[in-house]
């Protein structure tokens, strides 16, 4: 056996914070065979990124130190090297990608430049072939017309494009290995799936090694070779991907497998970390009523009362243009949209960036205006309600956000949160009436009563949006639309969430519009699945049958892009 | 990028009328009747008559508010109470030994403002950044009265080392006059500029992009110089540009100080006789002259970040 | 109990800030003498003549006497109390105006802050000290123009901020979330908004109260500013034609006492930029 490429032996990492010396990465080892792909996933925090920074020497200086450790590429060890000698790897030998294309270009040189920057460093060649290679390269990650578009500055280019460019940009001198951070998690699915499948033909063609970093497991069955599991600054797992997927060992990483819904399947609520080992990382059996599994068509009706009814919903924004800014044009965001939704039951709306769903979502709330069409609750058209009939409305109807970091006030505690609903619709006699309903509803969504006078800025991604579940049930409502509620989230927070909410509409009766662009999600929580694009509802039927049947091309591409989360078959066979 | 311009200009119209109505504000209705004070004690009522038509205070209101705003277009300023010329002819004469002394001394300190800024973010966090950070913050607390006065003391009269006041035309002859006061005028400048500079720089280096740059293996010093100053080049351009109009005032005083004659000296003068068209006069020309540098600004911008032209 | 505020948490990191916790103390020490000097219990006797013309400092007079033999330590505290008043006189102008009229502009966005973005462009067209030169020379020498025209000047920088910030906070989602728990206008802004946007007054107040003592200097000098009291601004002057008799105490004097608080406003300003303003934590 040769020896591998890139070999990480008992790497330490460490940060001078205020609060003293935290540890992000402790005593990870693992390698990277010439030509293989490597996935590490993890959750944010478990110090998969850092470990990719320490690879790079890229880690902010003053603030991390390597206390211990070795990294050997090509059999140097990379921590002994200097600046300038980091230099001539970086870019050349080991390049990188970042998972927020929308920042991670220079905003003020056109895409071409940048790419044919990489190489010049690298390479002894003249301006105009650094150019040219730039848009051959621009050719290869599949971005149209590249001999035009290298002529673009990024601000031009969608975010699936400027991916390309970054990735354009990491392959410009045929690196022997490259790093992906997360390189598809601000993507759009379909998108993910191009990207992917972009990274793995690259790999193969360069005969690259890759180190391919997530949080999402299913997202990486396709093209690792090896899987690295990262719990907390340590690594809990490696083997073969096969081994992973199929005989995990760690309770942490069969957690992980199981907390992705799953087309087909249809558990009633889906497993999560916590079903297979404690607060301490000790191994638990998981219960088999959590397991079970069920058919949503053999579900009863629970009610045939419709309580919304949507009819040629229209939401335009207008186009400012010419010279005084006048409105020259209006774009549709919802475009004639038509359905109804039965009492307790749940509609997913599954589409794209851009697609409309977060507008018609926001439209029925009329927390934006929609411009024709009319919205029926419960046998009244709401459309033209306004002022105090539009207030009590808002007790029946409410909305859970998609950013838990945004959609807290930063300067009001979890209490004076929860109870400022029951403050503006008088619910309660007294102070303490309200804050006894605000304790209620914060332990029923999980989080635990002696926190209830902290700050936002003081819980996890995942306690705040529990936070956020809390505040809008405040009221009582029937009705709750979700708009990308669970995307912010790591699939792991993500299943906990999921299932809370499973929980809560059996409690409390409710009724949901889920607004995801991850199918499988909406799959598993919807009773009813419309498929959006361009501000129209291209299709819509049962969950349990629209993965079966896919209608339109549009619904087949959004399915077949859903990561399978299982090890990659006949793509590596090929090889 | 025609299209834009042509929009920039066309928004400065409102701009230029809100500001010529600020200045007939203040100056045609707040300001009361001046032919007392002009004619003195003894001026009979006749008189005063005869010199409020000589000055257009009779003119309906709207009438005085248009000549105003012509007079941001024509430059014609009328007389001067004091001195009884033309404004426009003393502003002339009075812009060259002013733009002698503040245009060097205004591009010097803007250069070596960016050079040091550049430097302290090369080498933020470590000792030099800290000492150039102390002595801007200690160099801006000081009153400018002080330095001046300090300068002008030991350097020019306890030294010799400089003309203590006074000016001469033509070059080179304005330069012993002038040496003094664009120094101070340098030095004045160098705390708030470099602590701009630094902070908008240092904004710049923490962003991804720059994250990228590294990652592409390019040294620091290319990262900074290409990458993070051109980016930084934005809010600097403003900060520059706009500090223009203010730069034949900002030097005033030290032309006070050192009886230069220059536009500072003339609005000083009229400000202690009382000389109200004057100093309308320029506070309508800096106006205009900062509403022109604003169009300049943002046609730089276009240069400067391509992210401009769709707005 | 772990229920520490996100103002308690930067008043903490501030005091832990050895300059910062400095500054404070020096603010606070020019906060009473100019209480004290307003009362009339320090420095009222300044007036008076109490020795020789041009006294060097002794014992007796820390700070020397003036031409007049006047005390100068007093004439310092003195203009203290005027420093700091226009300091407080004018924020408390600019401050109501520049936050009201930028969080209206920020908020309802339209024609309200196509108004109220012409407004202050306009204002800000006129440099700032021709508008100073104008307003005092028109209104008549004295302190209450100086007040006028620095309150004048100075809503603008503020108005400007805020007005950013606003916008920014309104699009987050938890002003959308007071929306749809049936929120009105006057919540979300005032009550969500607001208290999100405080910490850009208290930096720029911080700021301002430097711009404006400074500037109070500078007008008292040129004469514009207050009449018949002693002002470090005018006193400044009194020793542009004494220093080179060797009379440089009255200058000493009244720059060390302008330099210790301009540089308390500045070290405190930036100490709160870093305390309260969340885009710069972790640098």
């Amino acid at each position: 056996m040769t020896s591998p490429l890139l070999s990480v032996r008992n790497l330490v990492v460490e940060f001078q914070t205020g609060e003293g010396i935290t540890r992000a990465v402790n005593n990870v080892s693992f390698d990277i065979p010439a030509g293989k792909t490597i996935g590490i996933v993890g959750e944010s925090g478990s110090g998969k990124s850092v470990t990719s920074l320490a690879v790079m020497g890229l880690l902010q200086k003053p603030a991390a130190k390597i206390p211990q450790g070795e990294i050997i590429f090509n059999g140097q060890d990379l921590l002994k090297f200097n600046d300038s000698q980091m230099r001539a790897i970086r870019g050349n030998q080991i390049s990188m990608i970042f998972q927020e294309p929308m920042t991670s270009l220079n905003p003020v040189f056109k895409v071409g430049d940048q790419i044919a920057e990489t190489i010049r460093i690298h390479r002894n060649i003249s301006n105009k072939e650094a150019w040219d290679r730039a848009v051959d390269l621009m050719n290869q990650v599949g971005i149209p017309n590249p001999a035009l578009s290298a002529h673009k500055y990024p601000h031009e280019m969608s975010g699936g494009q400027k991916q390309r460019v970054m990735i354009a940009m990491a392959i410009a001198c045929e690196p022997k290995l490259l790093i992906a951070d997360e390189p598809t998690t601000a993507l759009d699915v379909t998108i993910q799936k191009q990207v992917l499948e972009l990274l793995h033909k690259l790999q193969q063609q360069y005969k690259m090694s890759m180190m391919f970093i997530t949080h999402d497991l299913g997202v990486i069955g396709d093209i690792a070779d090896d899987v690295v599991v990262m719990y907390r600054s340590n690594v809990v797992e490696q083997n073969k991907a096969q081994e992973i997927f199929y005989t995990a060992k760690h309770p942490y990483t069969k957690g992980l497998l199981a907390c992705r819904p799953k087309l087909g399947a249809n558990p009633r609520r889906l497993l999560t970390v916590s079903d297979f080992m404690d607060d301490q990382g000790v191994e638990k059996h998981v219960s088999p009523e959590r397991v079970v599994v069920f058919d949503k068509e053999q579900e009863k009706e629970k009610s045939s009362e419709i309580l919304l009814e949507v009819k040629n919903l229209v939401t335009q924004f207008p186009i400012k243009g010419g010279f005084f800014g006048r409105t020259v044009d209006h774009f549709k965001a919802v475009n004639d949209v038509s359905f109804t939704l039965k009492k307790g039951k749940t509609l997913g709306l599954v589409g794209e960036s851009g697609c409309g769903k977060t507008t018609l979502g926001r439209s029925i709330l009329r927390l934006v205006e929609p411009s024709s069409g009319s919205i029926i609750y419960n046998g009244k058209d709401i459309t033209h309600v306004y002022a105090e009939e539009l207030r009590l409305l808002r007790r029946k109807m409410q909305i859970i956000f998609q950013d838990p970091y945004s959609s807290l006030n930063p300067r009001m505690t979890i209490s004076e949160i929860l109870t400022e609903p029951l403050n503006i619709h008088n619910v309660g006699n007294s102070k303490q009436e309200r804050l006894d309903m605000a304790k209620q509803l914060f332990e029923k969504v999980g989080l635990k009563l002696s926190h209830l006078n902290r700050y936002p800025h003081e819980f996890s991604g995942g306690q705040r949006q529990r936070i956020c579940i809390a505040r809008a049930l405040m009221l009582r409502p029937e009705f709750v639309i979700c708009d990308e509620s669970v995307s912010a989230l790591d699939v792991s927070i993500q299943a906990q969430v999921l299932n809370l909410l499973l929980d809560l509409q059996e409690e409390f009766h409710l009724t949901y519009i889920f607004i995801s662009h991850d199918l499988s999600v909406v799959n598993f929580i919807a009773d009813e699945v419309g498929v959006m694009n361009g501000g129209k509802i291209i299709e819509m039927d049962k969950a349990s049958s629209i993965y079966k049947n896919p209608k339109e091309a549009y619904t087949r591409a959004l399915l077949s892009a859903i990561p399978k989360g299982e090890v990659k078959s006949d793509l590596s066979s090929m090889v | 990028m025609i299209k834009y311009i042509i929009r920039r200009l066309l928004y400065l119209i409102p701009v230029l009328l809100g500001v010529s109505f600020i200045i007939f504000v203040l100056f045609n209705l707040v300001s009361g009747d001046p032919t007392a004070v002009l004619l003195g004690k003894n001026a009979s009522a006749r008189q005063m008559a005869e010199l409020r038509e000589q000055l257009g205070l009779n003119k309906p209101l709207l009438d005085q508010y248009f000549d105003v705003v012509k007079s941001a277009f024509t430059f014609d300023f009328g007389y001067s109470w004091a001195t009884k010329q033309e404004i426009s002819h003393m502003i002339l004469q009075g812009a060259y030994p002013s733009l002698c002394l503040s245009v060097p001394a205004f591009v010097i300190a803007t250069i070596l403002s960016l050079i040091i800024s550049l430097v302290v973010s090369f080498y933020r966090g470590k000792g030099i950044d800290l000492f150039v950070r102390i002595m801007c913050i200690a160099g801006v607390s000081v009153s400018a009265l002080a330095y001046i006065l300090f300068f002008q003391y030991f350097f020019a009269y306890k030294l010799g080392w400089f003309e203590i006041s006074g000016f001469e035309y033509g070059f080179p002859d304005f330069i012993p006059f002038v040496a003094l006061p664009a120094i101070i005028f340098i030095l004045l400048s160098l705390g708030p500029d470099v602590r701009f500079f630094r902070t908008v720089i240092l904004d710049e280096i923490y962003q991804d992009y720059v994250r990228t740059a590294r990652a592409k293996g390019l040294s620091e010093v290319v990262i900074l110089l290409k990458h993070v100053l051109r980016n930084a080049m934005i809010p600097i351009i403003t900060y520059v540009v706009i500090q223009i109009p203010s730069l034949i005032l900002g030097a005033l005083l030290l032309e006070n100080f050192f009886s230069i004659p220059g536009l500072g000296g003339i609005t000083l003068n009229a400000l202690n006789s009382s000389d109200f068209p004057v100093i309308k006069a320029m506070a309508i020309l800096s106006s205009v002259l900062y509403i022109l540098l604003s169009l300049l600004t943002d046609v730089l911008y276009t240069f400067a970040d391509p992210r401009v032209k769709l707005k | 109990m772990k229920e520490n505020s996100l103002w308690k948490d930067a008043f903490r990191r501030l005091t832990m800030d050895k300059w910062a916790l400095g500054s404070l103390i020096i603010v606070l020490i020019y906060s009473s003498v100019a209480l004290l000097a307003a009362m009339g219990i320090i420095a009222g006797d300044w007036a008076k003549e109490v020795g020789a013309s041009n006294m060097a400092p002794n014992g007796d007079h820390w700070l020397g006497t003036d031409i007049f033999g006047r005390d100068v330590l007093s004439k310092v505290l003195r203009g203290t109390q005027i420093a700091m008043s226009v300091g407080l006189v004018t924020s408390l102008i600019a401050i109501p105006i520049g936050v009201v009229l930028g969080a209206l502009a920020g908020y309802f966005g339209g024609w309200v802050d196509d108004l109220i973005t012409w407004l202050y462009t306009t204002f800000s067209s006129i440099p700032n000290i021709m508008l100073l030169i104008s307003i005092t020379m028109i209104l008549g020498k004295g302190i209450f123009a100086v007040y006028i025209a620095l309150g004048a000047t100075s809503w603008v920088t503020l108005c400007r901020l805020i007005r950013g910030e606003v916008m920014k906070h309104k699009e987050r989602e938890y002003v959308q979330a007071a929306g749809a728990i049936g929120g009105g206008h006057f919540r979300k802004l005032f009550l969500h908004i607001l208290p999100n946007v405080t910490h850009i007054v208290i930096i720029n107040t911080s700021l301002q109260f430097q711009f404006a003592i400074k500037s109070e200097v500078i007008l008292s000098y040129l004469g514009l500013g207050v009449q018949g009291e002693p002002s470090w601004g005018t006193m400044i002057d009194d020793a542009k034609l004494e220093l080179s008799r060797g009379v440089w105490w009255q200058l000493a004097g009244a720059t060390t006492a302008m330099f210790l608080v301009v540089l308390a406003f500045n070290l405190l300003g930036d100490a709160l930029r870093d305390s309260l303003d969340p885009k710069l934590k972790g640098k």
